[in-house]
């Protein structure tokens, strides 16, 4: 397939170089070289006519050349530019005669990129100097440096306060990307992407949540990992990201910009010389950190031995708090390193590029081949993509272009989570002394697991307690395949020389077929086998019609007016089964298997009716105004609250073109913007409904639930969720203000930001008293408040031709707030209500705090509080204490405290990057560190273990005869045991610990009912990239194999993580990119790191 | 070519601005209207979903926790099961009750149901209505004691409904059968077809009947008395309606299930899943049933590892060899379409013999008594209370009326699981009521505290400070 792919690629190449080569047989041939300041060639830099839109890109060697056509060449005088990001644009007049016309451009640098060009969406553009907001753009070469597949993760640590998080490092996996904190509930808390103007869907769905039954919409917390949705677009087709913090950058986008907005885009041909080139890189990837696990004791409670486990009911199975088995001589496994292999990934981007005077194309070709870390064949990642970005000038006032792509993205996925079938549960409960190997009982050939070790023929598809491990990563096929067509056509006119009007058209197809197949083997609910087959279907058109009018009063007041009409449709359809017990092993198809659930049939359809203007004024060559308004029309706002204002402004003031340029500040300026948007209510919350779905199930009874339908009749009952009455759209209103400083003839930049954004009417399903006969109601019902700073410093102390080095460092801190919160104490953050600790919202407290049952502790629980502590007088007891003294019984252990309170917060203090680059000659080397300070991580698997008695920490342990333990004595509040102040009657007594605290007591953490001790600073360091490269462009390179360039790169992706986090990595996240929660790692899958080799071929 | 161009785009500004008036509002395509789910519910399917939501009310958490609370049951291994069992239990447990009680399938779309039949004049359907809607309060004033109920289900007029006294409620509950009754005899109207009818299949005497049990059964949640007085009243009036309750097996009020994924019984369900093996037998209901060799004892338990019967001791957290526990897999109930017996016959003639015990002596109660074991081949003996409570203990197993009876009469004589580690438990003493929801106590301000639920009914339990953590109609603590 592959090599089919290149045979087209070569035949196209072929015909498009053929005719440019006919093109260029008159008229006249204008070329020269484009080197810096110091000398260097530059590459891919702009060459062009000016109003003649002729024009072309550098080689590699710096070189362009292009052709005139005859009947343009007329001898007059025309201007020719050179420009290149980066660098201050150059131009020079020519006179346009027939023949050769040679002109080298030497340019100057230009870090602060003024007189660039910026995007600032909905078909506005402005220039970089006259933005009133601060700047955050990533251009292509960071995001290929980046190494990453998924152009999300690629932008972590690119910017200040946007924080990406990589669920973990399994082929596909999902990244999370907020920016400058979060600021809704029930909406998605990421921010909008759109890509060459047009919205692209970047959803994120689980597989398992087609299976409501048994999933009860917790398909995140416990199937595969998902694919964000903008896995689909390959990093290699862009050219530059530009990226809008919030309301007061991206208000245009009205009620969808309320999270910031991300503006994609993708690279375009240039007329010139056909270019090619070919980037090919392999990554060998493996586990970056194994977990911690103890080897000593085995399978069993109080120090017996539980064996023979051949039923998976018997509890002493469960856990290892058996027998020493190194004082019995027995062999232990090791089960944290047993699951992993070294991985690979191929990504291979092929492109095209060209165009004559009118024509231009940018065709590429890009494969993704990802190979995952376990063992065993179902974890992968693949990916091809083909684009065609072209465009071509009918009249020299209209010009229409197209951007289409299509993306295949398949993806092969392992169970992890709180998975009964999953990888990291059974992985690393096993206890030592069992063997995970074979995974087939080698005389049955049936699965065989820890607690069920030797299965009988009559045991065929019973439930194994936990999967095997090893069953899990060969076994079960859990699939997902998209086919995605997005792009856009666009048409842009020029009816005078004052107006411009651009029109764009664009669309965004998606099916995603979904399969989770669990064999007959499978544990639990999937017992018999079970097949979830479903598909997702995504359309969205989004019309974007603008037109913009230059204005000029007198050389000194200037400006454009821009008014725009937007409509969009997002239809979202998703259609599923489950079956249950499968008839033969395979195949895992729904028709194979004995009974088949009720279907699910949901659709989604938004349209949205927007009217947008803008206004901005340019004063003296140094003020720059500007004012925006749209108005919004969304079905999903409710009958009464169809049509909402959001309004924008903002301030430049370049005070450095009033000073006059200065020997240490070369430039400045000063930027205040204030701007409102918002984000939209999920579709639907005014329509009340009744039900078919199951129903009844409550915590204990756990099962499949009864249908309200029974004995073939239908039934319905009145949904839980109250139709809203009216609602609003969530709405930010963000000041920032900050400025930019160009210092010492640019070699320093510092750029100072504050932001203060206020969400109102966020959006919460309120809880309501239950015996309303309702159970919540979406209500606009809350407010947020994030504020913040970010800062960014780059140096550039060495510019020579032949050596250069630069230094960029940002730093952000966000503080977010809930500054109301009607109608309820607490409002969890994932819907379903499932995970604890809670991660909520709650007044007085940042967004997504941890709230759970703790430990009884001075200052913390409430006073006088028998409820705590029964007969005990907390006030008394802690008199004169410090806050959090923690209460120690009589026994000498702590106590649990029934009151749930706020014991941590998963939002970091601060974070930050440093990048530097260095460059001698042909060599560069770059790195770039990912800091992320505070923040805790809930590590409910060192719980979960604590209880198995397979943590690491755990080998040290008493031994326990069911009521009596002895040895390991510790004293709660020192020596290294929950070190800190401590009251009560057991303060100071020496207790011995093990099974009696680890699975009996509150050890067991979240087992028994209390997170308390769990909570761990997830601050890190991560090396994000590391990277070596050499550039060949000598005359053997150009002579032998026709290139105008070959470079080769040696990088290290996330190479090392410096942290105190004891899990694999403070980087994760159970709920990955569709949960709002934070900060949850319950067997979660680990992180990988990467080394890349890379081929860049140009001609 | 130009003016062509400025034509059409301008038409299309046009068209795009003003041609689809509907954009934002046309159905199915672009409005605020759900396309997904009904917008309108008949009676008959707003019925079927409400016998449905009883099912699964007796069956599922309260059923399980009553069953693990009088030692019917073990818990063992799991967390939510064992700690259960070991009274660990939080203001989260009961929130799906409170919902299940009050909204639909619940209270809701039973008074919607009962709205429907009378402006139809089909007074049978509203009366099988209010026995439904009796049968869930009764069991929610049972588990909470003091409930929302006049003000209940009344969204959009009372939104923080405040709470009634236990008495009340069971006073307006006796009243709400009364009216059923008096509907379903009235013979105005059809009441519901019999293929909506999952319990009766349209036999409207034997609704009556249960309504009567059902009466017979309240009453005797307001016999005792402080200082281990019992109303006599209470009795009297619970052998009237017993008198006119299930009068043959055949009668029960028993759950429809099926064996379709959807329309499995509940304990079977639980069998199936994760935890499901982490409820077992409990040993004192074992225990009894062996003494006797109760011929039941394969109806509701499989067979241990040794191929016998044995059970979890909670107590103890024992046996050691897990070997000697019965599981409920293999156990003929274990079948996914059990129809579960929630009101029956056995119930009726013990609730008889306890009545007449009381009333008129052992004499009147000995027949009764004898009646239910006769069932089982098994001999008479003497109708005193604990025989009768500890008959009823074997016949109701899996009924959460059993928790009721242990909590008026401490039978079977149970020994209390010693406190917990975790500070959570209830120590000493079996829980005689379930905490709030916490759904409701966060939007609710009527909801009593904490600390009160603690305190609530009758007086000083086990442990210093804790309280009786029992509901009016249980004012004694056990012995």
């Amino acid at each position: 397939m592959r090599g089919h792919f290149r045979l087209t690629l070569a035949v196209a190449a072929g015909a498009l170089s053929v005719s440019s080569a006919v093109l260029a047989q008159d008229g006249a041939t204008v070329t020269g070289r484009v080197t810096s300041e110091a000398g260097a060639p530059l590459a891919s830099a702009s060459v062009f006519i000016d109003g003649l839109n002729i024009g072309a890109l550098t080689r590699e060697d710096g070189v362009y050349s292009f052709v005139v056509p005859a009947a343009r060449v007329q001898g007059q005088a025309a201007t020719l530019t050179a420009r290149l990001l980066g660098y201050k644009a150059s131009t020079v007049p020519i006179t346009l005669a027939a023949g050769t016309i040679s002109q080298d451009f030497r340019l100057a640098p230009n870090p602060l990129r003024l007189g660039e060009v910026v995007v600032t969406g909905a078909g506005t553009v402005t220039q970089a100097e006259k933005l009133g907001n601060v700047r955050n753009s990533v251009e292509a070469a960071e995001i290929v440096k980046s190494n990453e597949p998924n152009v999300v993760q690629a932008l972590a640590a690119k910017a200040p306060n946007v924080e990406v998080t990589q669920s973990s490092g399994e082929p596909g996996a999902s990244s999370y990307i907020r920016i400058r904190g979060q600021r809704t509930v029930t909406g998605g808390a990421q921010p909008l992407f759109v890509v060459d103007g047009v919205p692209m869907d970047n959803s994120s769905f689980s597989t398992s949540n087609f299976n409501p039954i048994d999933e009860l919409g917790t398909g995140e917390i416990s199937g595969t990992t998902q694919n964000n949705r903008a896995v689909d677009l390959n990093p290699g087709d862009i050219e530059s990201v530009e990226i809008l913090k919030g309301p007061a950058a991206g208000a245009i986008y009205g009620a969808r910009a309320g999270q910031g907005v991300v503006l994609i885009t993708t690279k375009k041909g240039r007329a010139g010389l056909t270019r090619y080139s070919w980037r090919s890189s392999l990554a060998i990837d493996d586990v970056a950190k194994t977990y911690p696990l103890q080897r000593r004791y085995g399978q069993g409670r109080f120090g017996a031995s539980a064996l023979p486990c051949d039923d998976i009911n018997k509890a002493s199975c469960f856990r290892s708090w058996g027998p020493d088995l190194q004082a019995a001589g027995r062999p232990a496994f090791d089960h944290s390193d047993e699951a992993y292999d070294t991985g690979t990934t191929w990504d291979n981007t092929m492109t095209v590029s060209g165009g004559s005077d009118r024509t231009t194309f940018y065709l590429s070709l890009g494969r993704t081949d990802q190979t995952g870390v376990f063992i065993g064949p179902n974890n992968e990642f693949k990916r091809s993509t083909v684009r065609l970005n072209a465009s071509h000038r009918l009249t020299d006032r209209l010009t229409v272009s197209g951007n289409v792509s299509y993306a295949d993205t398949r993806g092969e996925f392992i169970h992890r989570g709180n998975n009964v079938n999953g990888l990291q549960l059974a992985l690393l409960r096993t206890p030592p002394d069992f063997n995970n190997f074979p995974y087939l009982d080698p005389v049955t050939g049936l699965h065989r697991s820890f607690r069920l070790q030797n299965p009988s023929p009559l045991s065929g598809s019973d439930s194994r307690g936990f999967d095997n491990p090893i069953f899990v990563l060969f076994e079960p096929l859990n699939t997902a395949k998209v086919g995605r067509a997005f792009g856009n056509v666009n048409a842009e006119w020029l009816p005078s020389t004052w107006l411009k009007v651009s029109y764009t058209l664009g669309g965004d197809y998606a099916t995603d077929e979904r399969l989770e197949g669990a064999p007959q083997a499978s544990s639990d609910v999937s017992a018999g086998g079970r097949i979830t087959e479903g598909t997702i279907t995504n359309f969205e058109l989004d019309h974007n019609l603008a037109g913009t009018a230059t204005w000029t009063l007198s050389p000194s007041i200037a400006g454009t007016v821009t008014l725009g009409q937007n409509l969009s449709i997002s239809n979202n359809r998703q259609l599923s089964v489950v079956g249950r017990t499968l008839v033969a092993p395979r195949p895992y198809k729904l028709s194979n298997t004995v009974n088949r659930d009720l279907p699910t049939d949901v659709e989604t359809n938004i349209h949205r009716e927007s009217y947008f203007g803008q206004l901005t004024v340019d004063l003296f060559d140094q003020l720059y105004l500007t004012g925006a308004l749209r108005n919004d029309g969304s079905s999903t706002f409710g009958a009464d609250d169809q049509r909402n204002w959001f309004p924008k402004g903002s301030v430049a003031w370049t005070f450095s073109n009033y000073l006059g340029e200065q020997p240490w500040v070369t430039f400045g300026k000063l930027r205040v913007a204030y701007g409102e948007a918002g984000t939209e209510p999920l579709p639907y919350f005014t329509s009340p409904i009744y039900n078919s779905g199951s129903i009844l199930l409550t915590p204990i009874s756990q099962g499949t639930g009864l249908s309200p339908s029974q004995g073939g009749r239908g039934g319905l009952y009145t949904w839980i969720v109250k139709a809203a009455d009216r609602l609003l759209p969530e709405r930010t209103k963000e000041f920032e203000t900050g400025f930019d400083l160009g210092l010492y003839r640019d070699k320093a930049d510092v750029s100072f930001t504050f932001y203060n954004a206020i969400t109102q009417d966020v959006i919460l399903l309120t809880p309501l008293s239950p015996s309303t006969g309702y159970f919540v109601q979406p209500q606009n019902s809350a407010e947020f408040r994030n504020r913040g700073y970010e800062v960014a410093l780059n140096l550039r102390p060495i510019t020579t031709s032949d050596f250069s080095w630069d230094v960029g460092l940002q730093w952000a801190r966000n503080q977010s707030l809930v500054t109301q919160l009607d109608a309820a104490t607490f409002i969890p953050l994932d819907g379903t209500n499932t995970l604890t600790p809670y991660s909520v919202a709650m007044e007085g407290h940042p967004v997504g705090v941890f709230y759970d049952f703790g430990w009884v502790k001075c200052g913390l629980s409430p006073n006088g509080m028998d409820a705590a502590v029964n007969g005990v007088d907390l006030a008394t007891l802690c008199a004169g204490q410090p806050d959090g003294a923690l209460y120690i019984a009589a026994n000498g252990f702590p106590v649990a405290d029934p009151n749930r309170r706020v014991l941590a917060d998963p939002n970091p203090d601060w974070t930050g990057s440093v990048r530097s680059g260095f460059r001698f000659k042909k060599w560069e080397v770059s790195g770039l560190v990912d800091i992320r300070h505070g923040g805790d991580i809930h590590n409910g698997t060192r719980s979960a273990l604590y209880s198995y008695g397979t943590h690491k920490d755990t080998e040290q342990r008493a031994v326990c005869d069911g009521d009596t333990c002895t040895g390991n004595e510790k004293t709660f509040g020192r020596g290294g045991w929950f070190d800190g102040p401590v009251v009560g009657p057991g303060a100071g007594t020496a207790v011995a610990i093990g099974e009696n605290w680890y699975r009996q007591g509150l050890g067991a953490g979240v087992f028994a009912g209390n997170s308390d001790g769990f909570f761990e600073d997830g601050s890190y360091v991560k090396l994000r990239e590391l990277s070596l490269g050499y550039t060949l462009d000598t005359e053997w390179v150009r002579r032998t194999l026709g290139l105008t360039s070959l470079d080769l790169r040696v990088a290290g992706r996330n190479l090392k993580t410096w942290t105190d986090y004891t899990g694999y990595d403070p980087e994760t996240n159970l709920g990955g990119a569709i949960q709002n929660t934070r900060g949850m790692d319950y067997f979660n899958m680990p992180q990988t790191r990467s080394f890349v080799f890379t081929v860049n071929l140009n001609r | 070519m130009r003016r062509f161009l400025s034509i059409a785009l301008g038409g299309l500004l046009i068209a795009s601005a003003s041609g689809c008036t509907d954009f934002l509002t046309k159905e199915g395509v672009g409005s605020d209207k759900d396309p997904n789910n009904p917008r309108e519910a008949t009676r008959d399917q707003l019925f079927v979903a409400a016998q449905a939501a009883q099912f699964g009310m007796q069956e599922a958490n309260i059923g399980m926790m009553a069953c693990l609370f009088t030692q019917q049951c073990g818990g063992v291994g799991g967390r939510f099961v064992q700690f259960r069992g070991w009274y660990f239990i939080t203001e989260t447990d009961a929130n799906g009750e409170f919902i299940q009680t009050y909204g639909g399938g619940g209270l809701l779309d039973l008074r919607t149901i009962q709205e429907i039949s009378e402006e139809d004049g089909d007074r049978v359907y509203a009366g099988v209505a209010k026995i439904l809607e009796a049968m869930i309060i009764g069991l929610t004033a049972d588990v909470f004691g003091d409930i929302p109920y006049r003000q209940a289900a009344q969204t959009g007029v009372i939104e923080q409904p405040e709470f009634d006294p236990q008495a009340q409620v069971y006073a307006d509950v006796q009243a709400l059968l009364t009216e059923a009754i008096a509907d379903i005899q009235s013979g105005a109207g059809d009441g519901p077809a019999a293929v909506f009818d999952l319990v009766h299949r349209a036999d409207f005497d034997k609704w009556v009947e249960a309504a009567y049990t059902l009466k017979a059964r309240f009453y005797l949640h307001t016999v005792e008395q402080p200082n281990n007085g019992v109303s006599l009243t209470a009795y009297q009036n619970a052998i009237t309606a017993a008198n006119n309750g299930i009068s043959s097996p055949e009668n029960d009020f028993r759950a429809f299930h099926g064996s379709a994924t959807s329309e499995r019984n509940i304990w079977y369900q639980f069998s199936q899943t994760t935890f499901g093996q982490d409820m077992v037998a409990g040993k004192a209901l074992v225990d009894i049933m062996r003494a006797r060799n109760d011929p039941r004892l394969d109806d509701y338990f499989g067979l241990n590892a040794n191929g016998g019967y044995g059970g979890y001791d909670a107590p103890t957290d024992g046996p050691a060899d897990q070997d000697e526990i019965s599981p409920f897999t293999g156990s003929l109930r274990n079948v996914p379409n059990f129809r579960q017996p929630l009101i029956t016959w056995e119930e009726n003639q013990l609730i008889l013999a306890e009545a007449k015990l009381m009333t008129s002596g052992i004499a009147a109660a000995q027949p009764h008594l004898d009646a239910v074991r006769a069932q089982y081949d098994l001999l008479p003996v003497p109708a005193t209370l604990e025989n009768i409570i500890l008959e009823k203990y074997v016949a109701l197993f899996q009924n959460i009326e059993v928790w009721n009876d242990y909590k008026r009469t401490c039978f079977p004589r149970l020994i209390p699981v010693p406190d917990a580690d975790f500070g959570h438990g209830f120590g000493d003493e079996i829980p005689g009521r379930l905490f709030y929801g916490s759904t409701e106590l966060n939007a609710n301000p009527n909801t009593p505290s904490t600390a009160s639920q603690l305190a609530n009914g009758g007086v000083a339990g086990g442990r210093p400070g804790v309280g009786g953590f029992r509901n009016p109609n249980d004012p004694n603590a056990c012995p």
